[in-house]
């Protein structure tokens, strides 16, 4: 699928030639170089993926060409070249002129980068409007066409619509219809796929190759997600801390990378033939935590409630029953929506619920039942470390509050036990003096993992702890998380919407959709021919990269 | 809009006046002596006292008097006020458009001139208009009515001016001219504080909204930046401006009293000022229930105007 389309012969002039541009950012605290150097080329009919982490640069130097860049930024003299006309010395009122008609952009969240109070016809039709001089009526005939184009079913139906009531991947669709609406040179892709569901991802990214195929537009695709590009770019570029510091075919580059950073990167990306995980424990394992016909309905209403504004409730979770044993690992596998932190909620007793969580040789029946020493034994560590973590304790008190709570340890060892919770997340012991915000996102989510080890917990519930991080660090904690296993044998329920992380860590592995358990199986028999329909397409959404599968 | 929407707002509010209407009720209930001492005075015998209590029906269980007095409500009769000898109704109606008047003119001009502050500020931000806009703002929402309405008066009303009568009231119906210069001083001194709180909440939302995403897309599109502020971050940044002005018509309903009773304008106000004087129950009641109302169905309105607004809310 990859570089079916390259028309471009290397001697045209090229849609998009970046030489020589550096463009830093003047703060209170010193200037910020966010890119360095930089030298890229965008072929026609070329899709050039742009891969890096978060604060690499890549997005500045969308802005950069997009030339929407905040009052403090300073640029050098380096070239930005559309089609060899050069954006640098447009005036505003023709960069205008330019967005939207010559280079488009698709944005990385359509929940965000659509109007929330504007039909999405009117959110289309608006730049056939400026741009092509249509009259609304016109614009929204040609916008019935740009949309059917991108699958829409209903497209005349789908344009009255208001953006809450479009699905994501239909509103990403619209974002992509308003993108190719006035056959743009360049399109600019920011993460286009990366706020929607796996499957919705993998049909967006069907729908970008046949878009390309079809009209053979250039494109500038960034990413963090590897693998991902791998399946639409023709030539990549790896980009670290503002320079770039490899750039070649897409073959090249993943299967002979020659810088360390990009093999770094490429070694980061979860591969589920690359097991991780601990030892399985014996089948005959007692069960240490067993969830029977759990059902959590949310939107329960007062009388009074219902009787002034009535709204369904809805099942966040329904008849699931879920079984870990003593030193296990679980992966619980979905959709957002689908239920799974919904589980995470009920069984570390955050949720209220019908149906039975067994503990050990303990049963509760609703929330009221679950009680301290539940509580200390079922530790949870969430997604977003920045809010999980209270921003103004230091990371001393953010360990001694378990130990404390539990009487873990005497008073006079709990700093020793800091420390050596730190040393065990491998963090420096000096780190217990610092503040959240003194962290990166990395070292928050090993605080608080230290913090769910502090209780020592016999089961551990990580609710999407790797969604929020870069894919390195992603990779050092699922690492970290397996050692923690190692050591203490805790059994560990793994929530994830990453097929191919948790197959690198889970023995068995649970699938949940609407609400409902969809699957349960062993590692060794994901790939069975006769596995769960859903899970075989969520399988088939996320194929392993492209280096490791050649 | 859905029906299901406006019907199920027509029944809260319908709820609240029933509260309301109890709550009122009850004062009859819980101030000391009942009316009949209180239209006799204190020189009223015991006799006389209960004569006049059989005669009023204060005798009966009170469950009795309240579907009594309610059922005069929903048939127009408020009572009789003790004090003028008049039915409550036309005292109360006449004070309630001359009220009616002041208030939505003071309204009208405060949503005129404040939005429009707002939004300016908005996109002016960090410039000198900001910070002007901003301190009007900051002077304005400290300073109180009576303040406000005494340097109105000795500016404009005294006698180096004299622009404006000091006070008074002309109805519409008589000259509207002469409503007009009346209204003025009256209306600046209720609207100055509204102004204030508006335009600093149509700035913060605007603001907001003007660092979305949404408008990132639609500045990356290529649409004129008329257009991105008209038709993107207007209608937006209006509908939390709009519950304010709905929440700030309590403000102005008891503001309205003090600057009725400083410009002599013979409304609600005044009126409610005269009756407390008096202990006349009865009109007090009704113009309880009348800002009860007024304010009940302008929150009301302001939710059907929200709905418009914002798409998202017709379907919550």
């Amino acid at each position: 699928m990859a570089g079916a389309n390259t028309h471009g012969d290397g001697v045209d002039t090229p849609v998009l030639e970046v030489a020589g541009y550096s463009l830093r950012y003047a703060t209170p605290s010193g200037p910020i170089h966010a890119l360095k150097n930089i030298d890229l080329r965008v072929a026609h009919g070329q899709t050039h993926g742009l891969v890096g982490e978060s604060g690499s640069g890549k997005s500045s130097l969308a802005w950069a060409i997009l030339r929407y860049l905040p009052e403090n930024a300073i640029e050098n003299d380096g070239r930005l070249l559309l089609s060899g006309e050069s954006l640098r010395d447009r005036t505003l009122s023709q960069i205008l002129e330019i967005r939207g008609r010559r280079i488009s952009m698709v944005f990385q969240d359509p929940s965000t980068s659509l109007n929330p109070a504007m039909r999405l016809g009117e959110q289309l039709s608006e730049v056939l409007i400026r741009h092509r001089g249509l009259t609304s009526q016109e614009a929204l005939e040609e916008s019935e066409a740009a949309l059917a184009r991108t699958g829409i079913a209903k497209p005349k139906d789908m344009l009255r619509r208001y953006p809450h009531e479009a699905s994501g991947g239909e509103k990403q669709r619209v974002v992509i219809a308003t993108a190719f609406a006035c056959n743009p040179e360049l399109i600019v892709f920011d993460e286009p796929t990366t706020a929607l569901d796996t499957i919705t991802a993998q049909q967006i990214l069907e729908l970008f190759n046949q878009l390309q195929d079809e009209t053979s537009i250039s494109a500038l695709y960034i990413s963090h997600d590897l693998g991902l590009v791998s399946r639409v770019a023709d030539v990549v570029s790896v980009i670290s801390s503002g320079e770039i510091v490899e750039s070649g075919t897409c073959a090249e580059v993943f299967q002979t990378p020659r810088d360390d950073y990009t093999k770094a990167l490429l070694g980061a990306v979860p591969n589920p033939k690359q097991w991780l995980g601990v030892t399985e424990p014996p089948p005959e394992a007692p069960a240490l935590m067993s969830a029977k016909g759990v059902t959590v309905e949310y939107g329960r209403q007062s009388l009074v409630g219902q009787l002034l504004a009535p709204k369904p409730t809805h099942l966040g979770a329904q008849d699931v029953s879920i079984e870990v044993r003593k030193g296990e690992l679980v992966g619980l596998v979905g959709e957002s929506g689908s239920g799974k932190s919904t589980m995470g909620k009920v069984l570390s007793g955050l949720q209220d619920f019908d149906g039975s969580v067994r503990f050990g040789d303990r049963n509760f029946a609703r929330l009221s039942e679950i009680d301290r020493t539940y509580r200390r034994a079922v530790q949870i560590v969430f997604q977003h470390p920045d809010a999980s973590l209270n921003p103004r304790q230091r990371v001393r008190e953010i360990l001694s509050r378990p130990l404390k709570l539990y009487d873990i340890v005497p008073p006079k060892e709990r700093a020793e036990r800091i420390a050596n919770l730190l040393e065990q997340v491998r963090l420096p012991r000096e780190f217990a003096d610092r503040l959240p915000h003194q962290l990166s996102g990395g070292e928050k989510q090993r605080v608080a993992i230290a913090r769910a080890f502090a209780a020592e917990p016999e089961l551990v519930i990580c609710d999407e702890i790797t969604a929020s991080l870069d894919v390195s660090v992603q990779a050092s904690v699922a690492e970290l998380l397996m050692n923690l296993q190692r050591q203490t044998g805790t059994a560990c329920l793994f929530i994830t919407h990453d097929l191919n992380l948790v197959r690198q860590l889970a023995h068995r592995i649970c699938v949940m959709q609407h609400g409902r358990l969809m699957d349960t199986f062993h590692r060794d028999d994901a790939e069975r021919p006769d596995r769960n329909p859903y899970t075989r397409a969520l399988l088939k959404a996320v194929p392993p990269p492209a280096s490791q599968a050649a | 809009m859905t029906l299901g929407y406006l019907v199920r707002r027509l029944l809260a509010v319908i709820l609240v006046l029933f509260v309301v209407t109890f709550a009122v009720f009850a004062i009859t209930m819980i101030l000391p002596g009942n009316a009949a001492v209180m239209i006799l005075g204190e020189y009223g015998t015991d006799e006389a006292v209960a004569a006049l209590e059989s005669r009023l029906g204060l005798n009966r269980p009170w469950y009795i008097q309240y579907l009594d007095w309610i059922g005069g409500i929903l048939q127009g009769d408020l009572g009789q006020s003790l004090r003028l000898s008049l039915p409550v109704a036309d005292v109360v109606g006449d004070a309630f458009w001359n009220s009616a008047s002041l208030a939505v003119t003071a309204l009208v001009s405060v949503t005129v001139i404040a939005i429009p502050l707002g939004v300016l500020a908005a996109i002016k931000r960090g410039t000198v208009a900001d910070l002007v806009i901003g301190m009007f703002s900051y002077i304005g929402a400290s300073m109180p009515e009576f303040v406000t309405a005494t340097l109105l008066l000795i500016f404009l009303a005294g006698p180096a001016l004299g622009l404006f009568p000091a006070g008074g009231f002309v109805s519409l119906g008589e000259s509207v001219g002469g409503f007009s210069s009346h209204v003025v001083l009256p209306a600046a001194t209720l609207g100055l504080i509204l102004t204030a709180h508006i335009s600093r909440q149509v700035r913060s939302e605007m603001s907001e909204v003007l660092s979305s995403d949404y408008i990132r897309a639609a500045r990356l599109k290529g649409l004129r930046e008329r257009r991105v502020i008209r038709r993107h971050a207007l209608p937006n940044s209006l509908a939390p401006a709009v519950a304010v002005i709905s929440l700030d018509i309590g403000y102005l309903l008891g503001g309205i009293i003090v600057v009725e009773e400083i410009f002599a304008w013979p409304g609600l106000g005044r009126l409610l000022i005269y009756a407390l004087e008096n202990r006349d129950l009865p009109v007090i009641q009704a113009i309880t229930l009348v800002l009860a109302t007024v304010y009940a169905l302008s929150n009301l309105l302001s939710d059907i105007v929200i709905a418009i607004l914002d798409p998202r809310v017709r379907y919550a």
